[in-house]
């Protein structure tokens, strides 16, 4: 205690125990003995605040607060601190009443962060908060590395939510207005979402990793090995997915090294048929080749803590040395991981169809097609990817980054560039609830929207503002060994890179369906109204012309994303329904739908799907996928292949969901019973994950809830999903 | 005739994309029946000619294209179905004469009746037999026990 609050300790309280002074009970929830100096140091420091020094005072207000006590056992601090300020609001120094409340504001706001902090590391050491443990299916919050990473981020997060960004953004973030997604990660971090790796440049130019030289490959298998070595590194630089855009053409040439080295061993050997010998082994290696790095990309284990979100783009090769890796990946696919034949859920596989190289019967690559097909109804993926739509929609033709992000066309002295391109992140507003807010009112709808699209504006700028002056030696995969198709010194700058829409950075949005009952009323559902599909798409259609503002304005390349919702269809309801209560087709039923998505319990068909969903995609151009959920297909690949073929003049990007699941105790196959308890096996009950695969479509990505639970939303929405033929 | 359901695009019941009707009738009652609220002739709804106008414009359908029709039910050879059920396989392929038609019923071929012969001209392939659930399968692609057999009629009709 300071000598110079002596006067007031001699003056007031010099037999505190004699007195029967109480216990003070913290906010902890530990007893300390009451201490009036302790109050008249506080207020005596809120006077000195502003200007005024006034010891007697101080004494004065300590004196009449404690008066209040005497004879009670116990008092609480909170209690204690209203007394002192009743008093001083009473007494003539307004202004220092003022300071004693604002300074007490403020310390409660920062006690109350540290302890969410605590608490947030508390339930990650615990393991009791399944919010966290379950918001990515992908990453399993059980294993140390995996915690270290989830450490990582709840600090990362709180620390910008305290000191990087502006304080509504947090504000509107926490309250459920819009989702700033991957905080874990960015803004702490210079780190962007998602892209795609120029695996070709790296591959011909060779590149330094860690503390090796790698060279141009000289055999496809070494080729495959260096491509996950590229991948696990990349994935531990960003946050989103790592798409190898084109895998087969951009592979194809280290097929031919092999093919002319078996070629050579065959003559030297005197093999009899050299070229029958030398296509055998290298089709032998290039199976292999692609087996291997199935594998690794399964057992890796970034420094995100996760197996990295990798994306193959394939299929639209025609050499044989395209067609030999694009049939080498189907077939390992559809044979399955490991002596069980597990369904794997990464790479996921997006397969490209076009017209005239494997659309049609008669194309030459039309064999391929009939493969994938085939895989597809053994294992989900390949997703496919329409040409023609690609174009049409997103400008050029490139496979999605992660799931569903699709870069915009991008030249540089005059050539279209796709590979090393990025997306700088996601903000997503959050529909249902300014539909609540407008209370039916479309004008006041579309005046709130126009706020919270200032406001994802804002929020989405912090994340281009975080890669100012960022410098590359941050992530040299990345910046300085070709990842992004550019190398840089260590102390250049990196921000030029995502300038003049050679990257994406993107407005989401999520619960277009919640959002038209919530404003327009559940007498008649979307799907069977005209009046409501226009209102439906007048809705998304706004959204893009901001967009489009915004990347005028700037020159970034603002794009609209139908985001995924993986985690956050129940987190936006789940705080809707605390904020508003239950509202029917809105708040009730624990989940908001996917983005432009058809509700998932409308009983159509997979065309009316398609046809429901197919306007879509080119408003929201910087992200969208289609799907429909089909009865086990793989006695009836014909009727796959006319739902692909209708998609290819109407969507770009489709995928087939189909009942995979497995169980190892009776050995069935098909659709395990989705319960609000987890996944169970129609034939004999078995439900436990170790003796049964489960795979179903979690977002763009397949996951395997029956290891890695989904959160409770996610859960509700896989219950509810209807079948679609 | 009366029908249960009529699903217009249908991939479970017969290869590719298909119109399916389920009519009402079957004297079989075979237990584990996955449809035995069908068995009552007089259940479902009376089968119209708009009905048949229908399929006949869903087999057409440019959009969606669907390979063929399946006849499932209930029993499309139930006696009293017979009549109707050559009407409209007759109309069927006469109107959409590159469609294929499947036809399920309890009956095994060799035993049909003359009437139910007449239906066998017009169909493509038959699935016949009882389920019967101590041979039942769910892996075998388009009929429910083992005893049930495909039966490709536009190459092995000669031989019943």
């Amino acid at each position: 205690m300071p000598t110079t609050y002596s006067p007031i300790q001699s003056t007031f309280f010099d037999a505190p125990n004699a007195l029967n002074s109480p216990v003070v009970k913290k906010r902890d929830g530990s007893y300390t003995p009451y201490t009036p100096e302790r109050i008249a140091h506080a207020v005596y420091k809120a006077g000195r605040a502003v200007g005024i020094d006034d010891f007697a005072y101080a004494g004065q207000v300590t004196a009449a607060v404690t008066a209040k006590f005497m004879g009670s056992e116990e008092a609480c601090v909170t209690e204690i601190q209203t007394l002192v300020e009743n008093e001083l609001m009473e007494g003539p120094y307004k202004e220092m009443a003022r300071a004693y409340i604002e300074y007490r504001h403020d310390r409660d706001v920062a006690r109350e962060k540290v302890s969410k902090l605590n608490h947030e590391i508390k339930g990650l050491i615990q393991e009791s908060n399944e919010a966290l443990l379950n918001e990515n299916a992908n990453k399993d919050a059980r294993v140390i590395s995996t915690q270290r990473d989830l450490l990582a981020g709840i600090i990362a997060k709180h620390y910008a939510k305290q000191f990087l960004l502006p304080q509504d953004i947090v504000a509107a973030h926490e309250s459920g207005d819009i989702h700033y997604h991957d905080l874990d990660y960015a803004p702490f971090f210079p780190m962007f979402n998602c892209m795609l790796v120029d695996l070709s440049g790296m591959l011909t130019k060779g590149f330094k990793m860690g503390n090796a030289e790698i060279e141009t490959p000289r055999s496809i298998a070494t080729a495959t090995a260096v491509t996950a070595q590229i991948i696990a590194q990349v994935a531990s630089h960003i946050y989103g997915g790592t798409t190898i855009n084109r895998i087969d053409e951009t592979l194809a040439p280290y097929v031919t090294t092999s093919y002319e080295k078996h070629l050579a061993t065959a003559k030297e050997w005197n093999i009899k048929d050299v070229e029958d010998y030398a296509m055998k082994q290298t089709e032998k290696e290039c199976y292999n080749a692609f087996q291997s790095l199935e594998y690794e990309v399964n057992t890796l284990h970034t420094s995100n803590g996760q197996t990295p979100f990798v994306t193959f783009g394939f299929g639209l090769g025609e050499d044989w040395q395209s067609r030999l890796i694009q049939k080498s990946m189907l077939q390992n696919r559809i044979a399955g991981l490991g002596k069980r034949h597990k369904t794997p859920v990464f790479p996921k596989l997006v397969f490209g169809i076009k017209e005239g190289l494997n659309r049609n019967l008669g194309d030459p690559n039309y064999d391929i097609k009939q493969l994938a097909l085939e895989c597809a109804t053994k294992r989900m993926y390949p997703d496919i990817l329409n040409y023609d739509q690609t174009v049409q929609v997103t400008g050029s033709f490139k496979f999605p980054m992660g799931c569903r992000s699709f870069l915009g066309r991008y030249e540089s002295d005059g050539k279209e560039i796709h590979e090393g391109r990025n997306n700088l992140g996601v903000v997503s507003l959050n529909l249902p609830r300014i539909a609540i807010e407008a209370g039916r009112d479309e004008t006041r709808f579309y005046e709130i929207l126009k706020e919270r699209l200032k406001l994802a504006r804002r929020a989405l700028d912090t994340r281009i503002a975080r890669l100012d002056g960022v410098k590359a030696r941050v992530a040299p995969i990345l910046y300085m060994e070709g990842a992004c198709g550019i190398r840089l010194k260590a102390d250049d700058p990196v921000s030029n890179l995502f300038k003049n829409g050679r990257a994406s950075i993107s407005l989401g949005y999520i619960g277009l369906h919640e959002t038209v009952n919530a404003l327009y009323g559940t007498d008649e559902h979307v799907f069977d109204s005209d009046m409501l599909r226009e209102k439906a798409f007048s809705i998304v259609k706004e959204l893009k012309k901001a967009v489009n503002r915004w990347k005028n304005e700037t020159g970034y390349g603002f794009s609209l994303y139908s985001t995924p919702s993986e985690n956050l269809c129940d987190r936006f309801c789940g705080l809707d329904l605390k904020k508003f209560g239950q509202i029917e087709g809105v708040t009730d039923k624990g989940y908001y739908t996917n983005s432009f998505h058809l509700d998932v319990e409308k009983k159509v068909n997979p065309y009316q799907k398609i046809d429901f969903e197919k306007i879509y995609p080119a408003e929201a151009s910087g992200g969208f996928i289609c799907y429909g959920e089909y009865p086990n297909m793989q006695h009836n690949v014909e009727a796959l292949e006319n739902v692909w073929d209708y998609s290819y003049d109407r969507i770009p990007y489709y995928g087939t969901n189909t009942p995979i699941d497995e169980c190892y105790e009776c050995g069935y196959t098909g659709e395990f019973s989705c319960t609000s308890d987890g996944f169970t096996c129609p034939s004999c009950g078995n439900h436990d994950p170790n003796k049964a695969s489960v795979t179903r479509r979690v977002c763009g990505y397949l996951g395997n809830p029956d290891t890695r639970p989904f959160n409770s939303g996610k859960q509700e929405e896989v219950k509810r999903r209807t079948k679609h033929l | 005739m009366n029908y249960h359901r009529y699903i217009d695009v249908d991939v479970v019941n017969g290869p590719g994309t298909r119109c399916t009707l389920f009519v009402s009738g079957c004297e079989h009652r075979c237990p584990g029946c996955y449809n035995a609220s069908t068995w009552d002739p007089d259940s479902g709804h009376l089968f119209t000619p708009q009905i048949l106008e229908q399929i006949i414009a869903d087999l057409s359908d440019t959009n969606i294209k669907r390979r063929g029709l399946s006849l499932s039910g209930g029993d499309p050879m139930f006696p009293a179905n017979c009549a109707e059920v050559l009407h409209i396989v007759r109309e069927v392929k006469k109107r959409c004469p590159e469609k294929d038609i499947w036809l399920w019923t309890g009956y095994k071929i060799e035993d049909l009746s003359t009437e139910q012969k007449a239906i066998i001209d017009y169909i493509d392939v038959l699935v016949d037999g009882r389920f019967i659930q101590s041979l039942a399968d769910p892996s075998l692609p388009f009929c429910g026990s083992s005893n049930q057999r495909v039966i490709d009629l536009s190459k092995t009709a000669s031989t019943f």
